[in-house]
């Protein structure tokens, strides 16, 4: 298995979006989408946690190229807090109960949207990781804080940039 | 929700608490807002063997606490997985 490419998370968009999943870029793989420029291994998404999304999200997997068995989608489709695949095309980390963020709907109400990626807002991302607290986030929090410094200060310029005449 | 560890500050969550951006960061946040996405992700995503983890094809946990825990129990330290 080779690295998470571009043209898989194109694949992941496009197949979520027609099967109306609801779900975020979250982690790093979420910061890297919002230009964060760091390294890492395995894409991780925010899933809505309810029945049908869940179902939906089961199905799509399969389309993706996971090997998923009866079992496993049936546990995707009871809810589990966390799922791990690696039986697919690229490592992903399913997280339905991230640490740090209360709920999705507030998550979703934050997001932001990358060429089509619904993404975690940074504060979001922050929160999550500052949350976890293991020794790889410890270590990459005042980066991505800076980043997230940066990234704001680029929205106002767009934003003014917007207003002016 | 899980937050077995510790509370995000609201800092984390709405405010700026950090200082100015160290100029050799702020250079590397300019090239990274020059590429296009699909270049950056050829720069960011790597793909490196690490143990246990990566020798189940799949994994489900009940929590995220679960998870942590899990990881804790069974992967080595170097890794980083653990909870300061």
């Amino acid at each position: 298995m080779g690295a998470f490419e571009y043209r898989q998370a194109q694949e992941i968009r496009d197949s979520f979006a027609r099967a109306g999943i609801r779900y975020l870029f979250i982690g790093k793989s979420g910061a890297i989408l919002l230009g964060f420029p760091d390294t890492t291994q395995d894409a991780d998404l925010f899933v809505e946690k309810s029945p049908a999304n869940c179902r939906a999200l089961g199905r799509a997997l399969i389309e993706l190229g996971f090997a998923l068995t009866p079992e496993q989608t049936a546990e995707i489709e009871r809810g589990k807090d966390f799922i791990q695949l690696k039986n697919g095309p690229f490592d992903l980390d399913l997280v339905f109960a991230p640490d740090g963020i209360e709920r999705f709907e507030e998550a979703w109400q934050r997001r932001v949207e990358v060429e089509g990626f619904p993404v975690c807002h940074p504060d979001d991302i922050i929160a999550s990781k500052a949350a976890t607290n293991r020794a790889k986030d410890r270590e990459s929090l005042p980066r991505l804080r800076a980043f997230r410094e940066y990234w704001a200060g680029k929205q106002r310029d767009l934003t003014a940039g917007r207003r002016a005449p | 929700m899980a937050n077995v560890a510790a509370t995000p500050t609201e800092a984390d969550r709405a405010s700026p608490e950090t200082g100015p951006v160290p100029l050799d960061w702020l250079e590397e946040f300019e090239a990274a807002a020059r590429r296009p996405l699909a270049t950056r992700f050829r720069y960011a995503f790597i793909r490196t063997y690490k143990p246990v983890l990566d020798d189940e094809p799949f994994r489900a946990f009940d929590t995220t606490a679960d998870y942590r825990r899990w990881c804790e129990q069974h992967l080595p330290d170097w890794l980083g997985y653990g909870r300061v």
